[in-house]
């Protein structure tokens, strides 16, 4: 095809562009678009608890609190990411949990059974969270079927196979480099496992707005159908998503492993069941679309530190550790309500 | 049409209904008569589907009044104006699957006692008499899943007509029905047409319209450009006239024969696995080939198993006279430059919940990615600016939703999106569905533009005029065979014979379907 | 009916009963002995209760991942309230079933006027039930459960019938008769086959989601209650380890996940088939870890063979139309 259009005249195309808009798009850096993005609720939320939080509670704001508030984030943002990559693509990933115990397992093996220096190992466990992840997207593409029951049999089935060669037995001969790292503390309140996620999550920024991959991964999610006759390789995105997801669920395992110098089976619960909350609360608090096409990583981030100093926030206010989980229940449906009005206001808005 | 006075069953008096920025109903007219098939015609964008959304209840009037059977109509709700007697088969099925045929017709009558108990028995002998009626050949018991397209809207039919509907609305009945399922489904209306039923009959094919329809009412740009007037005398032209105020734009063009040129693509003998057999095609350098024929002959699938999405079961696809195999779109794009502009813009042509600028991108992406430098939207625009511009794609920004957009803008996008992609076979299916009239000229302009600077054009339309407007050469298909192949003189009434000649003349076409296969 | 036998949903799973059956027993006759059978009644029975809770859900094209918190819930509930105020146990385990129903109704009205989707809001529900649940209890289980419940929970009326079949039997005949004789029931399954059709002959749609969610939840609620009498104390976690099971003995019976389609006999014989499975783990000295594998095998399987089918079905609806 050789049309060359280039050399029209620019300035047309701009006087058309202003002159046709036939309904008001909302201009891309108004104040109200901003304020009522999810990012900026988020953020005047995690102020808002900061603050009540501080004042009810001094020690909210100590060095110790603060660090170790970072270091949970840290695990919980990489678990939001690690479902938010596969919700990208319209599906979900029950088996985040499972996949993130067994990684971090077999880390915990290399280590103490063949004595595998750190990287190596790690290598390892991440390499098995993607293989995992593999096995869901290569099913699920495959099958046709959607990934809820896919990965909810897989969940069953990855942890039964790890318990069953685990014999339920935890690794403690934890390189002490490796569990050194996730006890460090950096300027005395940062840890560096936070530093890890914050690179995950400039690396996942850069993937969904800079590169092919990322945004055939959107688009894949947005619509199949019209990504395949566009020429993306939709089922290999779709199997790339949960690779993905496999490796950051790894990462979360393994930042467990680092933090508490052991690979334990049951740190995720029963068939690692108690990932899933904190998995879904980040993507969903965020702002990315469960219907798949449009993703926020700063939301997820902001989104699973929100859940985390609530958490700790709670506890430490000692209303009772055992209703923390009630009121994580709330704040999801909270969140969800809340994001209905605003779309609606937002839609409304733009019809008039 | 029947010379005896008819009473009137519905009609409608001065609807106007104005949408922000848009009056797309200016009190608009209608009056429907017992027995008689009432034609409702208009571009898209008269006010053809919004009158029916206020029929059916799925919009309010701002003003006018409705009355059905002399009472005042004002349905609040699909489901009021169902419950009020307005049946309407629409497009999309409204049947539940896996219920009997017996369950979908009287769901309506059960749903209103939810705790007294079903009596099957007593359920499929109510239903036969209705499936008698209509002369549904079918068991009540047999879920509607097994039926056919055009045996399931028999049964929403028959469903409408047991609610004691008044009007029986179908909308585009004929859509997915072959020519033999259309010659039953008119059997049918004309017998219920003779039974005193008012039916109102919803369609773009005018040569149906004219074949069973007793009165016209014509909506132009929201307005009466005829009201329920007679059929009888109208010809085609006539009608046309009515829908764009003027006469069709045929554009003059001369016939064009590119077959001298480089032979671009070639099919030879293949088969696939959705059941053609036996297709011998091909495509030349700035060629327009047309692929004609009717609502399921497999033209769609044929592309996209050129496309390599289905698989090519048997004989070979010749590539600029070499044997290729495209395993997947993403080598018909990427390394062939083959594109595809699909007849479904809205689930499979576009991304709707994205940008225009991610839209029109997409197929570049990876040829604009560079391993040491971000792909940002500053390099995706450059690219891709350009083309939108020539389109004259009509958008406040790039960054505008594609949901957001007109359907004329929408498929200027999706052509655009193949020409930034700079591809040397563009397969375009059905390219105006769903525009203005005047986009769908400046599009067959663009075209035929596009076949000038040397790009090889397969043309897959059921709109024969413009068909014979566009193509250089017209192959003909049926039940996933090529039937044969005419070059285009442009000659409406001459060329639109011969392809009919040839669906229809299956002993014929044998011989020309199928020649020497090496 | 136009369905021949061989073809329904029940006829596959009942074969492979049926072979697990002389298989198992033949090679372990004391599997069909009247010891084990009533194990395998009790097992049955509860779960056969799990799966219909998530079975009617799964009927509205919908899915319920607070059936476990529910069950919990009603289960401590129960328990909580004969131990901490000596309620008798028959009005006990009536409140305990009203707060199962309360709980589904919960979910049923969030998910109908809300629109969000069924997933998001009983994983909030899950969320919210499971933390009443613990907020109450503190993770201790009630000690105190009356003798007569235990007996219940544990004995036979006739040797090797346990009484806990009949809540269970009583419960799969009242799903059949809903499912295919009432309206109620066929607007449910109506529903979730095409929820605009349904809308528009009239059925309210809302309404029926409410009701599947309410009658999930009593479900959920009944086989906490029965879990309780069986294990002979109120443990706040039960429940827990429901989701799975929920799942598999539905789609091994044949129901199709996106709606419109479940079989109360196929869930039964799913659930039977676990049971068998599970068994056959213990009977053999096989790690009884690997019962979370066959599991998730099993549904792997069952929507492998349930896809197989409808694609099969597809494609004979297209050749040869009728």
């Amino acid at each position: 095809m050789a049309i060359d259009v280039r050399h029209n005249q620019s300035d047309a195309f701009k006087d058309m562009m202003a002159n046709t808009s036939q309904q008001d798009a909302p201009p891309r850096f108004s104040i109200t678009r901003i304020l009522l993005s999810n990012e900026f609720g988020l953020l005047v939320l995690i102020v808002l608890f900061a603050t009540i939080f501080a004042t009810i509670s001094p020690a909210f704001l100590s060095k110790f609190s603060l660090y170790a508030l970072g270091r949970t984030a840290a695990v919980n943002i990489m678990i939001g990411f690690s479902m938010m990559v596969v919700i990208i693509t319209g599906g979900l990933n029950l088996s985040v949990g499972a996949i993130g115990v067994s990684a971090a397992m077999f880390s915990g093996l290399l280590m103490e059974s063949f004595g595998m220096p750190w990287p190596l190992a790690v290598a390892g466990g991440l390499a098995v969270g993607a293989a995992l992840g593999a096995i869901n997207g290569i099913i699920i593409v495959r099958t046709g079927l959607h990934s809820f029951i896919i990965t909810l049999a897989t969940m069953s089935i990855f942890f039964g196979i790890m318990i069953f060669l685990t014999h339920a037995e935890s690794y403690r001969g934890i390189s002490p480099v490796f569990t050194g790292f996730g006890r460090m503390k950096l300027f005395s309140i940062i840890s560096p496992l936070l530093l890890v996620t914050i690179v995950v999550a400039l690396g996942l920024s850069v993937l969904f707005r800079f590169t092919a991959l990322g945004r055939e991964f959107l688009a894949t999610g947005a619509n199949e159908r019209a990504a395949e006759l566009s020429g993306i390789r939709v089922q290999r995105m779709i199997t790339y998503c949960h690779m993905l997801s496999g490796v950051l669920a790894g990462v979360a395992g393994l930042m467990l492993v680092s933090r508490t110098g052991a690979a334990i089976p049951s740190m995720a619960g029963q068939l690692g069941q108690d990932w899933l909350l904190p998995a879904f609360l980040g993507p969903v608090l965020g702002g990315t679309l469960l219907t798949g096409g449009r993703v926020s990583v700063l939301g997820t981030l902001l989104g699973s530190f929100l859940v985390t100093m609530l958490t700790t926030g709670l506890l430490l206010m000692q209303v009772g550790a055992f209703w923390v989980q009630t009121y994580l229940g709330l704040l999801l449906l909270f969140a969800v309500l809340v994001d209905l009005v605003r779309r609606s206001y937002l839609q409304r808005r733009k019809l008039i | 049409m029947s010379d005896t006075i008819s009473k009137t069953v519905f009609h409608a008096d001065n609807i106007t209904k104005t949408f922000p920025g848009v009056v797309a109903l200016d009190e608009a007219r209608i009056t429907l008569l017992e027995g008689s098939i009432h034609a409702l015609l208009g571009e898209n964008g008269a006010g053809k589907s919004t009158l029916i959304k206020v029929i059916t209840g799925v919009h309010q009037p701002d003003s006018g009044i409705m009355t059905l059977n002399g009472q005042v109509f004002e349905p609040h709700s699909t489901r009021d104006a169902i419950a009020k007697g307005v049946g309407v088969v629409h497009q999309e099925r409204n049947l539940i699957p896996r219920f009997s045929i017996a369950e979908n017709i009287f769901l309506e009558k059960l749903s209103a006692h939810p705790m007294r108990p079903i009596n099957y028995r007593q359920l499929f002998r109510d239903a036969r008499k209705w499936l008698d009626l209509l002369g549904i050949d079918a068991d009540p018991s047999l879920p509607v899943s097994r039926l056919s397209v055009a045996k399931t809207q028999l049964v929403e039919i028959a469903k409408a007509l047991s609610l004691n509907s008044k009007i029986l609305l179908l909308d585009e009945p004929t859509a997915s029905l072959t020519s033999h399922e259309t010659d039953t489904l008119f059997a049918i209306l004309r017998r219920l047409k003779s039974d005193g039923v008012s039916l109102m009959f919803v369609s773009h094919k005018l040569e149906e319209v004219q074949e069973i329809c007793d009165q016209v009412t014509v909506l132009r740009d929201g307005r009466n450009a005829c009201e329920s007037r007679p059929l009888a005398g109208l010809d085609r032209q006539a009608v046309v006239r009515l829908m764009i105020g003027r006469n069709e734009q045929i554009p003059d063009w001369s016939a064009r024969d590119r077959s001298g040129e480089e032979t671009v693509l070639e099919l030879k003998n293949v088969a696939t696995s959705l059941g053609h057999k036996g297709i011998d095609l091909s495509l030349h350098k700035g060629e327009i080939a047309g692929l004609y024929g009717l609502v399921g002959a497999g033209r769609s699938e044929l592309a996209k198993a050129i496309l390599g999405k289905y698989a090519i079961t048997d004989g070979s696809v010749l590539l600029h006279g070499k044997k290729v195999e495209i395993k997947s779109v993403a080598d018909a794009v990427g390394k062939y430059r083959i594109g595809y502009v699909s007849e479904d813009r809205k689930s499979e042509g576009l991304i709707l919940l994205h940008s225009v600028l991610e839209n029109v991108g997409v197929p570049v992406w990876r040829r604009l990615a560079n391993l040491f430098a971000p792909l940002t939207n500053r390099a995706i625009r450059e690219h891709t600016e350009p083309y939108i511009r020539k389109l004259e794609v009509r958008t406040p920004s790039l960054d505008q939703n594609m949901g957001n957009l007109s359907g004329g803008n929408q498929q200027k996008v999706s052509v655009a999106k193949w020409l930034a992609a700079e591809v040397q076979i563009l397969i375009i299916d059905e390219p105006s569905v769903g525009i203005d009239i005047k986009t769908k000229a400046y599009l067959h302009e663009l075209i035929r533009e596009l076949s000038d600077q040397g790009t090889a054009i397969l043309l897959i339309t059921s709109d024969m005029p413009e068909m014979i407007a566009l193509a250089d050469r017209i192959i003909v298909m049926n039940d996933y065979q090529v039937r044969g192949e005419i070059s285009n003189t442009r000659v409406y009434d001459t060329m639109s014979q011969g392809i009919m000649n040839l669906i229809q003349g299956e002993d014929m076409s044998a011989e020309e379907a199928a020649p020497a296969a090496s | 009916m136009s369905t021949r036998f061989w073809e329904s949903d029940w006829f596959g799973p009942f074969v492979i009963t049926l072979a697990a059956i002389i298989v198992v027993g033949t090679l372990n006759p004391s599997f069909l002995s009247p010891f084990n059978i009533q194990v395998l009644l009790l097992a049955i029975s509860v779960n056969a209760l799990i799966a219909f809770s998530q079975m009617i859900i799964i009927a509205i094209g919908q899915m319920n991942l607070s059936v476990g918190a529910i069950g919990g819930l009603a289960a401590i509930s129960f328990a909580g309230m004969m131990q901490v105020w000596g309620m008798p146990w028959p009005v006990a385990a009536g409140v305990a079933l009203g707060i199962g129903l309360l709980a589904g109704l919960a979910n049923g009205v969030l998910v109908a006027f809300t629109g969000i989707s069924a997933f998001v809001i009983t994983l909030a529900s899950l969320s919210i039930y499971k933390g009443v649940n613990l907020g109450i209890t503190e993770a201790q289980p009630f000690y105190e459960i009356p003798d007569i419940v235990k007996s219940l929970g544990n004995d036979t009326f006739i040797h090797p019938l346990p009484w806990l079949v009949i809540p269970c039997v009583l419960a799969a005949i009242g799903l059949w008769y809903l499912l295919n004789r009432l309206p109620l029931g066929r607007s449910i399954l109506a529903v979730g086959g095409n929820e605009h059709a349904s809308e528009l002959s009239g059925i309210s749609v809302r309404l029926v989601v409410i009701v599947a969610h309410a009658i999930s939840g009593g479900l959920a609620a009944l086989a906490g209650i029965m879990l309780v009498g069986r294990l002979q104390l109120g443990q706040p976690t039960i429940g827990d380890d429901w989701l799975i099971l929920s799942f598999a003995a539905p789609v091994i019976g044949g129901a199709i996940l996106s709606g419109g389609h479940v079989s109360v006999g196929g869930t039964l014989l799913g659930v039977i088939i676990v049971a068998i499975f599970t068994q056959v783990l213990v009977l053999f000295n096989i790690d009884p870890f690997l019962v979370q594998v066959v599991l998730g095998g099993l549904i792997l399987w069952a929507v492998g063979v349930n896809r197989w089918r409808e694609v099969r079905a597809q494609r004979r609806a297209g050749q040869v139309q009728i």
